[in-house]
């Protein structure tokens, strides 16, 4: 049983089964990336934060977040959505090598729903170096049937 | 489809894979495409270069056919290297163009937006990235309509 009044950690999906605006069982603390002190770094130049460290699920605990009823939701909300507009470029840039610089460094700092997208835009870079080279035509094992049959010599002796 | 009749020292028009294969084989020179001239790219480049559109490409497969016909027959095209270098300027221009517009389409929050004369090559390029964004992006403008539906979706 608990004090009324007391503070817990809970996991998302806990809280969000608990939560009732009508009945008001529990009310939520937002993160602090969340509040407005951190908001407004992030409108200030979304680009330089370490969503990673800050997160990693920035955008997608950002949106379940919204869930609760505060009052800041809104702002949320469309802090949320502004940041990930700002950071848009940098990811496709980079995810496309159009500037041939070192990504890893910048990779470091993405919540994991960018480094999803980084990882789409970087395979259809590699699909299309892969045709510019002539790979493309090329019939290649598959890696399922690569390692069938394959045993050491020294086995087969019995 | 019916081809011929092949009669030698007279030009044929075949499909690309069969022209390919003959000349594989050495049985026939091939003759590029009209647009394949170091001229004619130039004024293409140039006005890629200059222009915010996207420019009509002589032919939806510039890219393929270029690739093929610089790989099995670069000793029947004139200024091969050149016509090579000018393809991929003209390459890189129009898919640094494409990323400027979806930067903007995103920035400005569109819901709609029209690219003419891309090929389906600059398309599956970028293609899988962009759907993606624009998906995320959606959800997160979905958020910020009031009403439970709105959150409830899982990244």
């Amino acid at each position: 049983s608990f004090v009324q009044g007391s503070k817990l950690e809970i996991p998302l999906w806990l809280a969000k089964g608990l939560h009732d605006s009508k009945r008001r069982i529990i009310s939520v603390e937002l993160p602090k990336i969340y509040k407005e002190a951190w908001r407004t770094v992030f409108s200030a130049d979304a680009s330089v934060v370490d969503l990673h460290k800050m997160g990693p699920y920035y955008y997608g605990f950002g949106s379940q977040l919204l869930n609760f009823d505060n009052p800041e939701n809104p702002e949320i909300a469309q802090t949320i959505l502004q940041t990930f507009i700002s950071r848009f470029r940098r990811i496709m840039d980079s995810s496309q090598n159009a500037y041939n610089e070192d990504t890893s460094a910048l990779v470091a700092r993405m919540d994991e729903l960018e480094r999803a997208l980084f990882r789409a835009g970087q395979k259809g870079l590699n699909d299309f170096q892969c045709w510019e080279k002539g790979q493309a035509s090329q019939i290649t094992v598959s890696s399922l049937v690569q390692n069938y049959g394959k045993r050491k010599f020294t086995d087969m002796d019995d | 489809g019916d081809l011929g009749p092949f009669n030698p020292g007279l030009p044929v028009e075949v499909p690309v894979w069969l022209a390919i294969n003959l000349k594989q084989r050495q049985k026939c020179r091939l003759i590029p495409p009209e647009w394949m001239d170091v001229e004619k790219l130039e004024e293409i480049r140039d006005r890629e270069r200059k222009e915010d559109t996207f420019t009509p490409m002589p032919s939806p497969y510039y890219m393929e056919l270029t690739k093929l016909l610089l790989n099995y027959a670069s000793d029947n095209i004139p200024k091969a290297d050149e016509i090579r270098t000018l393809v991929k300027d003209t390459w890189d221009t129009r898919i640094a163009k494409l990323r400027l517009s979806a930067d903007s389409f995103v920035r400005q929050q569109e819901v709609h937006a029209k690219l003419d004369n891309l090929t389906l090559m600059e398309i599956n390029t970028t293609g899988t990235f962009l759907t993606q964004a624009l998906d995320h992006m959606y959800k997160l403008r979905a958020n910020l309509q009031p009403g439970e539906s709105a959150h409830s979706q899982d990244f």
